[in-house]
């Protein structure tokens, strides 16, 4: 019985040429965001390996030159020289802090469009390139990408809508469901096979291209994430399918379906989103940017004006640094070169500043916190918080990567510290008054290089099984619903 | 008859229950959107004033400080914003606030909002321009998809038409009924620029009139835009399926397709390659040569051998020179950047022709100076005063270089110097020079108004040829 109203479903709907156009569209939008977000995925992989054949030439550089430097009898300015400790430190470095792509990245281009997936690191604050961003037309972010996580959010919902709406409806409304109910079969069964052909002839293409397109562009993608992700879909379909079918079994007409589900997509997919954005944002306000250069700017001029309080500070915090008595050369530029002086600046100004830091990543997490848990009120949201987690380009992954970049900026401080302390303990910078400084960082290797490890596994299904919880309350409804109408049509049919 | 129209819609709206309802869910959030962005409007207004002054006050009161000291030290300037900034956000928060002006470096601005805020908020803010960009035109839409199309699948039209009705004054009094029910929505809007412009000085008037006029077309637009619709649709089915199409693709579709396109027609550089670019263009060779030479031309000017001869500190002299030489390569690469960015600008803005929302879009945030140009003419403004800065305290330490204090310590510029450097203050120019950023899509929606009312005359022809 099933399959022959499914088939007999089928040859209907072939007749209509909306549907052709929906399946058309399925197709080359699928496609075309499946291409988009291989595109964007390329390009960032491209940057990332550009910046670490950067790194890698640098290193080269600097082993190709290393004979002749230590042939240079020609005073040259320390803040020149690629082989002083100093210029390497504050100018000269080439040390990128990459976030590399997950395989399954091209899913949803997220977060990665407006956070920077690199640092290039000098021993400096943090500050000074924390907030270094990809210049890009504001416009393109404002709008963002045409990918798949974008065509599964918005267009799958209203794809479905647009076969499903007169599902039902139009057979009631051109006579026919009363003949084929005098004929045993019941409105529940009718729609239901009615919206699993309808659904299949729009998830079919769209799960194949998306799958295709993974398998193929993302060589090293795993089964698991591409099942996950045919989870992800399949279980949207079927809370957008559920909640067609609860509208439809109100047994009203077509039209007001069809505008009732287009304003729940509005509602669901429009509005709850922005509203709750909104509302996040108010609940727990950001420190402000603006104020926060103010106290930057202040707590600069206060660590220049103290001096002398930061080193005593700093060699309390680093006693080693301080303990060993410096050789008669160095001694005439002081126990405190610029260079000690300097880093021990940069130390105190980030040790002043990390209560704001810290506030601004306060308020991020309880927004983030906030937003998870609000999250359960729009499928469009538990499905953007499940892609941009399965894709690697989600909030959390970049926190993981900041958090890193910062210990790896703390490993090349430390690094550059203690050997600047060394060089300049041994008197390298000034052997002698006129002399050519010595050769302090021969070897670039040496310096910390960043690697980027993994941390979090990646979505978790909880929420996902509230939407399909929604989605079995929905049938379940229309279930009532439809029973109660089709006991109403035997009675007047026996009547 | 528009009495009896607006009756009879009236009446048609409160037995569709949920389109009212949902009009008056739309209004309430806009209300409370206009009242959210005021109040942070005044918030960051106040911390704007307030690090203008401090930073203002840490530049005067620096104290005896060598001038390019100074110059590293630079100071931190404020982008402006204006008070339809409220209304419409625009790219306020993808781009910078801030900026730093110091020696040797052009910066980009700092801080944008974006990098601060979570995932959800790329599903936009629920700004004022947000609901009448996006919500209100598919609130007209659901109001007006059955205006003709439902009396035309009933019989009813046929019946008036029998009756002796003008089909010309019917779609007036459609257009009429569903153009004052979305003007309810301007309601909130013509409130507070009115209250801005008594009030207040952070909007002016020609601004507030580009605002409300695009807007008052552009909701004008989709009203004819639906009734066109529904007049040539022989179902109201038919007619809500295909404005909802039309819908998503002017609003959701296009705008991505269209800036997805420009950015791949007009590529700009990855911040990684135009920064090495910036560095290794800077510090060349030819640099060094060129250094070299206008030592020598001052040399020979002045007729001496050295340096030290000089009536003058050549340390400043030779530092502006440094800045002039970076300038000229700051204008060549940003400049470059920039012309590719605009292109991405225009390319997007062209497809105003086909969406009236990408039109409308670029008018609103150009009225409300949150767009590309005019964060690139804060930027600009910025880059002159770094430059003005720069030459101040290099040609005071050209000029005092030599001098010794009395204990024998090097020249040091003091408060009089520092009060040289004029205070940095910006003011957006008028929106009318600015008509070369946003006429086209001003032009592209009169377009737009201008074919909906040809459709709109070619839908009164066919209503009529049906009462025949």
């Amino acid at each position: 019985m099933n399959l022959l109203i499914c088939l007999c479903e089928l040859k209907n709907l072939l007749r209509e040429r909306l549907l052709w156009l929906l399946v058309i569209v399925t197709v080359f939008l699928s496609a075309l965001a499946s291409y988009n977000g291989h595109q964007w995925v390329a390009t960032q992989n491209a940057l990332i390996e550009s910046s670490e054949q950067e790194q890698e030439r640098a290193l080269a550089t600097s082993k190709k030159g290393l004979v002749e430097r230590l042939a240079l009898k020609q005073p040259i300015n320390w803040w020149d020289d690629p082989y002083d400790l100093r210029g390497q430190a504050f100018y000269l470095l080439v040390n990128y802090a990459n976030k590399p792509s997950l395989p399954s990245a091209a899913i949803a281009i997220g977060q990665s469009d407006v956070q920077p997936s690199f640092f290039k690191m000098l021993v400096t604050q943090k500050q000074a390139f924390i907030h270094q961003y990809e210049v890009v037309h504001p416009l393109a972010l404002l709008i963002g990408k045409f990918d798949l996580a974008f065509f599964l959010i918005y267009v799958l919902p209203l794809l479905l809508i647009g076969v499903s709406f007169n599902a039902l409806s139009q057979e009631k409304q051109s006579g026919q469901l009363r003949i084929l109910m005098l004929q045993g079969l019941s409105p529940l069964r009718l729609l239901f096979n009615q919206l699993i052909v309808r659904a299949s002839i729009i998830i079919f293409p769209l799960l194949l291209i998306s799958v295709v397109a993974l398998l193929l562009f993302s060589t090293s993608i795993s089964l698991l994430t591409v099942g996950m992700l045919v989870f992800l879909i399949l279980a949207y379909a079927v809370f957008w399918l559920a909640l067609s079918a609860l509208v439809i079994s109100y047994g009203k007409t077509s039209a007001y379906n069809a505008a009732v589900l287009v304003i729940t997509w509005l509602g669901f997919v429009v509005i709850v989103p922005a509203l709750l954005n909104t509302m996040i944002v108010t609940l727990n306000t950001s420190p402000s940017r603006i104020e926060y250069v103010d106290v930057l700017r202040d707590k600069s001029d206060k660590v220049d004006r103290s001096v002398s309080k930061v080193m005593a500070q700093y060699f309390q915090d680093h006693p080693e640094l301080a303990r060993k008595p410096p050789s008669s050369k160095a001694a005439e530029e002081g126990n405190t070169s610029y260079s000690i002086k300097r880093i021990a600046k940069i130390t105190a100004l980030e040790k002043a500043m990390l209560p704001y830091d810290d506030a601004f990543q306060e308020v991020l997490m309880a927004q983030q916190n906030r937003a998870a848990q609000f999250s359960y009120l729009s499928p469009a949201t538990i499905l953007q918080t499940a892609l941009f987690s399965l894709s690697g380009n989600g909030l959390m992954r970049h926190q993981d990567f900041i958090e890193q970049v910062l210990s790896h900026h703390e490993a090349l401080r430390s690094f550059f510290r203690d050997s600047i302390a060394k060089a300049h303990e041994r008197g390298d910078f000034k052997p002698c008054e006129g002399c050519v400084p010595r050769v302090t960082l021969a070897d670039l290797s040496q310096v910390p290089k960043f690697s980027y490890q993994e941390e979090r596994s990646s979505t978790s299904l909880n929420r996902l099984l509230v939407l399909l919880l929604f989605a079995g309350i929905f049938i379940f409804q229309a279930n009532s619903r439809l029973s109660e109408m089709n006991r109403s049509q035997a009675n007047s049919a026996l009547v | 008859m528009l009495t009896l129209t607006l009756k009879k819609e009236w009446l048609e709206g409160r037995r569709e229950g949920r389109t009212l309802w949902l009009s008056c869910i739309v209004l309430v959030l806009l209300a409370c959107a206009l009242l959210s962005s005021w109040h942070s409007y005044q918030q960051v207004q106040v911390q704007k004033q307030q690090v203008e002054k401090s930073e203002r006050e840490r530049w005067l009161e620096q104290g005896g400080k060598d001038p390019h000291s100074a110059a590293h030290y630079g100071v931190y300037v404020v982008k402006p914003d204006t008070g339809l900034s409220v209304l419409d956000p625009g790219l306020t928060d993808y781009q910078g606030v801030v900026l730093r002006l110091e020696a040797h470096k052009r910066n980009e601005t700092l801080f944008r909002g974006i990098q601060d805020a979570i995932q959800m908020q790329r599903f936009g803010n629920l700004s004022p321009a947000f609901i009448l960009q996006t919500l209100l035109p598919l609130l007209i839409i659901l109001f007006g998809f059955h205006s003709v199309a439902a009396e035309r699948e009933s019989g009813t039209l046929k019946q008036l038409l029998a009756n002796g009705l003008c089909p010309k004054r019917f779609f007036i009094a459609k257009t009429l009924s569903i153009y004052g029910f979305a003007l309810l929505f301007f309601v909130p809007l013509v409130l507070y620029i009115l209250f801005t412009l008594v009030f207040g000085s952070s909007i002016t008037a020609y601004r507030s009139a580009l605002f409300l006029i695009s807007y008052g077309v552009y909701i004008l637009i989709w009203v004819l835009l639906t009734l066109v619709i529904s007049s040539y649709s022989r179902t109201a089915r038919s007619a809500l399926i295909s404005l909802l199409v039309v819908w998503a693709s002017t609003c959701l579709f296009l705008p991505k397709l269209a800036i997805a396109n420009a950015e791949s027609k007009f590529p700009t550089p990855s911040s990684q390659i135009f920064l090495s670019k910036l560095e290794s263009e800077i510090y060349t060779p030819e640099r060094q040569q060129a250094i070299t030479k206008f030592k020598q031309d001052t040399l020979d000017e002045f007729g001496v051998k050295s340096v030290d001869e000089l009536p003058f500190a050549w340390s400043g002299a030779q530092l502006q020179f440094g800045e002039q030489y970076a300038d000229k390569v700051f204008d060549r690469l940003f400049g470059q950047r920039q012309i590719q960015l605009d292109a991405q600008g225009f390319h997007y803005q062209s497809a105003g022709i086909l969406s009236p929302f990408i039109a409308l879009q670029a008018i609103s945030m150009s009225a409300a100076a949150t767009d590309l140009p005019h964060h690139v003419l804060f930027s600009n403004a910025g880059e002159k005063h770094r430059r003005l800065m720069q030459e101040i305290l290099n040609g005071d330490l050209k000029e005092n270089g030599l001098t010794k204090k009395s204990d024998g310590e090097s020249y040091q510029g003091d408060h009089q110097l520092w009060e040289r450097i004029p205070e940095f203050s910006y003011q957006y120019p008028p929106i009318d020079t600015l008509a070369k950023h946003y006429g086209r899509a001003a032009i592209y929606l009169v377009c737009w108004l201008v074919l909906l009312m040809f459709l709109a005359c070619l839908a009164v022809q066919r209503i009529k040829n049906e009462g025949k």
